[in-house]
């Protein structure tokens, strides 16, 4: 019995120094480094730079920029991938289409923003044929999706990347929580089909689904391959313009940087708490239920 | 006749990125406003016969890493995610793992750095498993947390019950009910170090030259027949995993495994 008590003990542990620690001694240094407490430019404590990154615009104005991208690629993903899963439910489960919707789950952000680039760019495939069949006239009349200050390019991106898993998503939750008898019952109590879109399908899957969806807001928030390639330098996203502030060649950028990494941080663990206690429901498993 | 011609157009839209990026890794060329580039061959597929050559030493660094994150993953999660389980602050435990799950790779690794500069780890191929595991470790945890339940517990007291050792209760027991789990999650957390750019190249100070460390310096050189085809080689192992089986390419949170 002594024993098990140790093991658990040391699995405890294990998990609090990999998971805990690094992330706790990482924010100490990089909080320390913000007041200039330690680091090469160090010259004893200040707040300038915290006060430089919350009064000014650049970091609101990445939270910003980051969070639209976000809202925008996860809704329109939501109204394509509502529909395919509602429309196509029969082929989602076998056939070729159950296979062929995986295929873009294999593509990396870096690979899908490659090929979006070299597909939707100026110069690229869709302004070839645009070209070729006479629909443009030169390069310069084909509109900018590429490093556009809208960040459609990202948006796009993020859409084809996201879009297939919402599908499955929502597949998989119409089969499990068996929405399809909900519907029936609600036939006989003489329901149209539109309510039983707005009032059956539409609040199951997304009430099962609502959590995940919030998660998928926060990891195209801070996605950085994407924009890294197909954005541009103003407005930024968090993530690229956090690690350019660290690896400019101004040394008094870098705590700026770390203000930055630190206040994303402490966002996202306040959304994550938020969440925690919103839907309590999610976080709990069959042995604590 | 509509809803099937859409599907059809739909799984052709699917497959045609990875048509693309197979015939610009094997063209030279590609003056605007050509359609197709002007020279098709195998020219740059010859890395294949080169092992010094930068694409061939990337696609096995790549492979090393991501099989050495995925295994220690793998193996250590599975271990310690079960005390985490059936532990009395589990709740607690699953919102830690959630925090590093949810931040960017890439603000982890410029948190990290410091220390991974101080113990001598940046642009070693050490410091990159051990970056890319901490990212990776709280993902394997969450997968497995969906996994134990009082069912598989039940089991477990059982085989204690029936004189079994521990070691016969994880060999003969707890081992092969684990069996999809353990595959799940080792391809998943194959896949996301597979995946990774910000925090390899930030840990890796660009010495690691792992495949999408690759993409992103081809970009830079301009170089897109290069870049294309280190795309290509990215997107395969993950294609081969969706041959064998799909449910392993994909991780939905509370769902059974």
């Amino acid at each position: 019995m002594k024993k098990l008590y140790n093991i658990k003990s040391f699995s405890t542990l294990l998990f609090l120094i990999i998971v805990v620690l690094p992330v706790f001694c990482g924010l100490v240094y990089a909080t320390l480094y913000s007041f200039e407490i330690v680091g090469i430019i160090n010259s004893g404590f200040t707040t300038k730079h915290w006060e430089d990154i919350i009064q000014g615009s650049a970091f609101w104005s990445s939270i910003g920029f980051s969070f639209y991208v976000a809202i925008c690629s996860v809704v329109i993903s939501l109204i394509f991938a509502l529909a395919m899963a509602l429309s196509w439910k029969k082929n989602l489960q076998k056939g070729a289409l159950s296979t062929a919707i995986y295929l873009p789950l294999c593509f990396p952000g870096t690979v899908m923003a490659f090929f979006m680039f070299q597909f939707l760019s100026k110069s690229g495939f869709l302004s070839r044929l645009g070209f070729a069949s006479g629909v443009l006239e030169d390069i310069n009349s084909f509109p900018a999706l590429i490093n556009d200050a809208y960040g459609i390019g990202i948006i796009i991106t993020s859409v084809v990347l996201i879009t297939p898993f919402f599908v499955i998503l929502f597949s998989n939750i119409y089969h499990t929580e068996n929405i399809e008898a909900y519907k029936e019952l609600a036939t006989t109590f003489g329901a149209s089909k539109r309510q039983l879109l707005q009032k059956v399908t539409l609040p199951i899957l997304l009430k099962k689904s609502s959590v995940t969806i919030y998660l998928f807001i926060i990891f195209v928030m801070g996605s950085y391959e994407i924009p890294l390639l197909l954005g541009r330098q103003s407005p930024q996203m968090i993530s690229v313009a956090t690690v350019q502030k660290i690896q400019r060649f101004n040394l008094y950028d870098i705590p700026k940087g770390f203000a930055m990494s630190i206040l994303y941080v402490l966002i996202i663990m306040s959304v994550l708490l938020f969440l925690y206690f919103r839907n309590r429901d999610y976080f709990k498993s069959e042995t604590t239920k | 006749m509509i809803k099937r011609t859409l599907q059809y157009g739909f799984i052709i839209s699917i497959g045609f990125p990875v048509v693309f990026l197979l015939v610009l890794s094997l063209g030279r060329r590609w003056a605007y406003p050509n359609i197709l580039p002007e020279q098709i061959s195998f020219a740059n597929w010859e890395f294949l016969q080169q092992s010094d050559s930068k694409l061939f030493q990337a696609f096995f660094v790549s492979l090393g890493i991501s099989l050495c994150v995925a295994v220690f993953v793998t193996a250590l999660g599975f271990v310690i995610s079960k005390f985490i389980a059936y532990s009395q602050r589990r709740n607690t435990f699953l919102v830690l793992a959630y925090i590093p799950y949810l931040l960017s790779p890439v603000i982890m690794a410029i948190i990290f750095q410091y220390y991974f500069i101080i113990t001598g780890l940046t642009g070693t191929f050490l410091g990159v498993i051990i970056a890319q595991f901490l990212v990776a470790f709280p993902f394997g945890i969450i997968i497995y947390l969906n996994f134990w339940n009082a069912q598989l517990k039940s089991m477990e007291e059982l085989s204690y019950t029936l004189g079994g050792s521990r070691w016969q209760t994880y060999k003969k027991v707890l081992l092969p009910l684990s069996k999809n789990a353990l595959m799940l999650c080792f391809f998943q957390v194959f896949l996301i170090s597979w995946f990774e750019y910000g925090l390899t190249n930030l840990i890796g100070s660009g010495k690691i030259r792992t495949l999408t460390v690759s993409v992103f310096n081809f970009v830079t050189e301009a170089n897109i027949f290069y870049a294309a085809l280190a795309c290509f080689l990215l997107i395969l192992p993950p294609m081969l995993l969706l041959y064998i089986n799909k449910r392993f390419i994909l991780f939905v949170e509370k769902t059974e495994l």
